[in-house]
């Protein structure tokens, strides 16, 4: 091999060595900063009936966001998540008009989480729940 | 003309890149007689670097208050994706920062390069160490376990045998008459801000003189051209025909790091709790004092200076004196002669004052 070539060899041999060097320093630190997964969320959440009268709303953590549980006036009970579809600001209910405002950008959604006026491109999030023995469980 | 260049070209005709790098890298010349001890300095701005990096990615996790800090820790420790291995090469890194400036400040001291011109360089050294114990005394309490709240309780307690200021000044150092949540918040302050801050201006400042002053030639071996300090006006220490820091020294300074590396890494996976006692493992409790508390290896030779004096006063003089005859060394030891064999006293008086060191360092390992 002429001298060339190979101070080109040795030169690849040890950028790759540098390379795997500074990786397997950066992977520890990459791991160290990373979200811990699963921190601080239920997979589900019960929440007993008679805390929603009609007409209520209830807000509550779901899986590392916020969500909310409304019963309309009909007694019919909804899940939704309550993080606005535009910029991701939480949504208000106003117990008045009987739907959602969005105090970011005025966004409006109704009872059944379509968009009524406003910036909002997307319905609100619907979240599968269940009603049994009293209680209403989210997830 | 390839990218990097144009890039490089740009720079040097705004700011003048090449003639930088010809100054500070290849045009940087060494004596040729330079040797390994030479790089000890280069290990320990690594060292720096490394604890500077592992201490801001500690500081996302842990909790300063004395409620949740030993919680945070053993978060940190056990819960945290390689959390143990940012907080051990934390910990021991600290621990290997004090035996490395130790091996820095020998070889300075056994080659005589403290010597004029070199005192300030010598002075802002000795203020580096002091600056690294304090990091490492103010690091230690953070933790909050029993060993570090017993250990801060004692170290801060002995400033109280200075004359009628004492009480007062460990009252000020505690920030209340006992170490408490107080106590956590001013060495937090002191430990993430103002100490380092201190150490990175006083690094800037040792190699500023460095670099003004210039490199000493080792007592040993070939010795070149010498161009004699006579102390009437300021001369650079030149190195004609010496050998260029880069790439030269710069691979020598890399094989140092990499030696030191292998050292450092090998405590840190196969006995990472080489430093650690047992204390260090039980949450601080106030109201009980565990038995046989005792500082980290470097603080043992004070430890025991303060037991075998009977007046601790008396202790902390001895601790101060010595400290102060270390710090004016090159004010007092104003021969021309550099080579240790040629300095049989000096080479007496320091091997003796180490070996007394080492002795109280080990006699107050096993008291």
């Amino acid at each position: 091999m002429d001298n060339e070539g190979r101070r080109r060899f040795l030169g690849i041999c040890l950028g790759a060595l540098a390379t795997a060097g500074a990786a397997a320093a950066a992977w520890p630190v990459l791991r160290f900063l990373s979200p811990r997964a699963g921190a601080g969320s239920a997979a589900k959440v019960t929440i007993p009936e008679k805390e929603l009268p009609e007409g209520e709303a209830k807000f509550f953590e779901f899986a590392g966001a916020s969500a909310v549980l409304i019963r309309k006036r009909d007694g019919e009970v909804a899940a939704y998540s309550a993080v606005c579809t535009h910029l991701g600001c939480i949504v208000q209910w106003q117990k008045d008009r009987q739907e959602f405002l969005c105090p970011c950008h005025a966004g409006r959604f109704s009872s059944a989480g379509e968009v009524l006026g406003g910036p909002p491109p997307k319905p609100l999030v619907r979240l599968p729940f269940t009603v049994a023995g009293g209680n209403i469980t989210v997830g | 003309m390839s990218m990097l260049d144009r890039v490089i070209d740009w720079l040097d005709v705004r700011i003048g890149v090449r003639e930088l790098a010809k100054e500070w890298g290849s045009g940087y010349l060494l004596p040729r007689n330079i040797n390994f001890w030479y790089s000890m300095g280069s290990i320990l701005l690594f060292i720096f670097l490394l604890q500077v990096v592992t201490g801001i990615l500690l500081l996302i996790h842990y909790v300063p208050d004395s409620e949740k800090a030993f919680a945070s820790v053993a978060v940190i420790m056990n819960d945290v994706p390689y959390g143990w291995l940012i907080r051990m090469i934390h910990a021991v890194g600290s621990n290997m920062m004090v035996a490395i400036a130790l091996l820095h400040m020998f070889s300075v001291l056994f080659m005589g390069s403290y010597k004029a011109p070199r005192e300030i360089n010598w002075l802002s050294g000795f203020l580096l160490l002091n600056l690294i114990l304090a990091l490492c005394l103010t690091g230690y309490l953070l933790p909050w376990s029993q060993l570090s709240f017993w250990a801060t309780t004692v170290a801060t307690n002995s400033a109280g045998a200075i004359p009628y200021v004492g009480p007062t000044l460990v009252e000020f150092l505690r920030g209340g008459k006992l170490v408490g949540p107080p106590t956590l918040g001013r060495f937090f302050a002191l430990h993430v801000a103002l100490l380092p801050a201190l150490v990175v201006v006083l690094v800037g400042i040792h190699f500023f003189f460095l670099e003004r002053i210039g490199i000493s030639t080792p007592p040993f071996g070939h010795q070149g051209k010498k161009t004699p300090w006579r102390g009437d006006a300021f001369r650079y220490d030149a190195h004609p025909g010496g050998i260029p820091f880069i790439p030269n020294y710069l691979l020598q300074d890399l094989t140092s790091i990499a030696i030191y590396l292998a050292v450092f890494l090998s405590v840190v996976f196969f006995d990472p709790y080489l430093f650690f006692p047992k204390e260090a493992f039980v949450p601080a409790n106030p109201y009980l004092t565990p038995a046989h508390i005792k500082p980290e290896w470097y603080f043992l030779p004070n430890y025991q200076m303060l037991k075998i004096f009977s007046n601790e006063f008396v202790g902390i003089a001895a601790q101060g004196i010595a400290m102060t005859l270390l710090a004016l060394l090159p004010f007092l030891d104003r021969g021309k002669e550099r080579h240790p064999l040629k300095r049989p006293l000096f080479l007496a008086c320091s091997i003796g004052g180490i070996l007394l060191w080492l002795g109280l360092m080990i006699w107050g390992h096993f008291s």
